[in-house]
């Protein structure tokens, strides 16, 4: 097994007493004050994430048709000033890699899964789409919570929801992966610090990726490898509005084809009454449909387990079954998201 | 009261008398991350050495806490239903799990410097 990458922060995090995992490859911090008290940060104020795992390539506009030809949504029409999130789509109509598009007037930035970068750079060279890779020389940090942005506008001017902007070091859109407000910024590695330093004389505080991950199920987000994956469509991960593309694209066929049968997997959300965490396998039963967790914790809001489970075909009941260990545990699917 | 032992399980017990306490480690606390349910068992429950005494739901994972010794539960923290971080702040101590008659003594637990060794 080749060694494990590291974000230009990797000895900050050290520095911080950052629990270290390693994550698609790359050596990253679990968590700094613990899991529970990052996720009361970011609800509660304010809290920033070194992504810069995830890949980043630049696009070129010259390109445009060719890349809408690969996503569900519609890229090309919309203003170059926005953030768009969308989905690779194989020819079979599953998931490649779900990925945030930053549009600006100059520049076209495609941001995806840490999991995934080598395989979209293998499918963008399939179809002949040109790259820059600016994974390893710049950062990504994601500055997410109830008051993210008032902090970072005494930083940088903030664009509208979905909305990117460049100014100075900074690269940058008002999007994020925990469900309250924030900016995902993209800098040169060595202004990173600087950046952090001043999030922090702020009060924003660090977080890992134990909270991104309950944070962004308790905000209803799917995580590429669970929710979402080569054997999954948008479709039956629940993620029909993203499918806006009007023209052809590569697994259409398939793609409406469901949306009109409704014939395929359904992810759901549920809630559990109990004090067992069904977790990401754990199998169930709802109205004789089988069904298998993608993802499953404790909403540290909410303070009951929640998670995601994806049936094989759409359970007329909301009464889910779960074998937690070999004990029955009763559940409920929900309709709307965990948080209102 | 003899000294705190550990299993190679991450338990911790004390034996006094004729009764023992049982909760896990600091390791253990810190691997598994924010603790956010326990399931207790029931006093009067009868437990074999190595049978699932305690069920530890946290953040990252799901944990299990054997029994050190064939045992007879007395008495469990309740305060853990309500408060389960008590086993991250405080394992050794506030976060002890369950109290129990000794059945049968079995005191092959690990010193804690031994135990220190063999966790890292």
């Amino acid at each position: 097994m080749s060694e494990s990458k590291t974000t230009s922060l990797y000895e900050f995090h050290l520095s911080k007493n950052a629990k270290i995992i390693d994550f698609a490859g790359w050596s990253m911090p679990f968590s700094y004050d613990g899991t529970l008290k990052e996720h009361h940060y970011v609800r509660e104020s304010a809290g920033y994430f070194d992504v810069s795992h995830m890949g980043r390539l630049r696009l070129n506009y010259s390109q445009i048709e060719e890349i809408n030809y690969l996503i569900c949504s519609d890229l090309k029409n919309i203003s170059n000033t926005k953030a768009l999130y969308s989905i690779f789509i194989s020819e079979d109509g599953t998931a490649i890699d779900d990925v945030i598009f930053w549009k600006f007037e100059d520049d076209l930035i495609l941001i995806c899964n840490a999991s995934n970068t080598n395989k979209i750079k293998t499918h963008l060279d399939i179809h002949s789409i040109n790259y820059e890779d600016l994974t390893m020389n710049t950062d990504l940090v994601a500055v997410q919570g109830k008051n993210a942005i008032d902090i970072v506008t005494n930083i940088m001017s903030v664009p509208d929801k979905f909305s990117t902007s460049k100014e100075g070091k900074y690269v940058y859109a008002r999007t994020g992966y925990t469900g309250e407000d924030g900016l995902e910024v993209m800098l040169d590695s060595n202004d990173t610090l600087g950046f952090i330093s001043e999030l922090e004389a702020k009060g924003v505080k660090p977080c890992g990726l134990g909270s991104r991950d309950t944070l962004r199920l308790e905000a209803s987000l799917p995580l590429y490898g669970f929710e979402l994956t080569d054997d999954i469509s948008p479709i039956e991960a629940g993620l029909k509005w993203t499918v806006t593309n009007k023209d052809d694209y590569l697994g259409k066929e398939v793609i409406d084809h469901q949306i009109e049968s409704k014939e395929h997997k359904h992810l759901k959300r549920f809630k559990l009454n109990a004090k067992q965490i069904a977790r990401t396998g754990t199998i169930c039963i709802s109205d004789g449909v089988e069904g298998i967790v993608t993802s499953g914790n404790i909403s540290p809001i909410l303070g009951y387990p929640i998670g995601f489970v994806l049936f094989k075909s759409n359970p007329a009941d909301d009464l889910v079954e779960f074998d937690i260990r070999g004990n029955l545990i009763e559940g409920n699917l929900l309709y709307k998201r965990f948080l209102s | 009261m003899s000294e705190t032992k550990y299993l190679e399980t991450h338990e911790w017990y004390i034996v006094d008398g004729d009764n023992v306490t049982v909760g896990i480690s600091d390791y253990a606390q810190g691997e598994l991350g924010d603790i956010v349910f326990v399931t207790l068992p029931e006093v009067g429950q009868e437990f074999s050495k190595g049978d699932a005494i305690v069920e530890v739901e946290a953040t990252k994972t799901v944990a299990e806490a054997y029994a050190p010794m064939n045992c007879v539960i007395t008495e469990v923290n309740s305060t853990l239903e309500t408060e389960p971080e008590l086993i991250n702040n405080d394992p050794v101590g506030e976060g002890w799990m369950v109290k129990a008659e000794i059945k049968e003594m079995d005191d092959s637990g690990m010193s804690y410097q031994q135990y220190e060794s063999f966790i890292s």
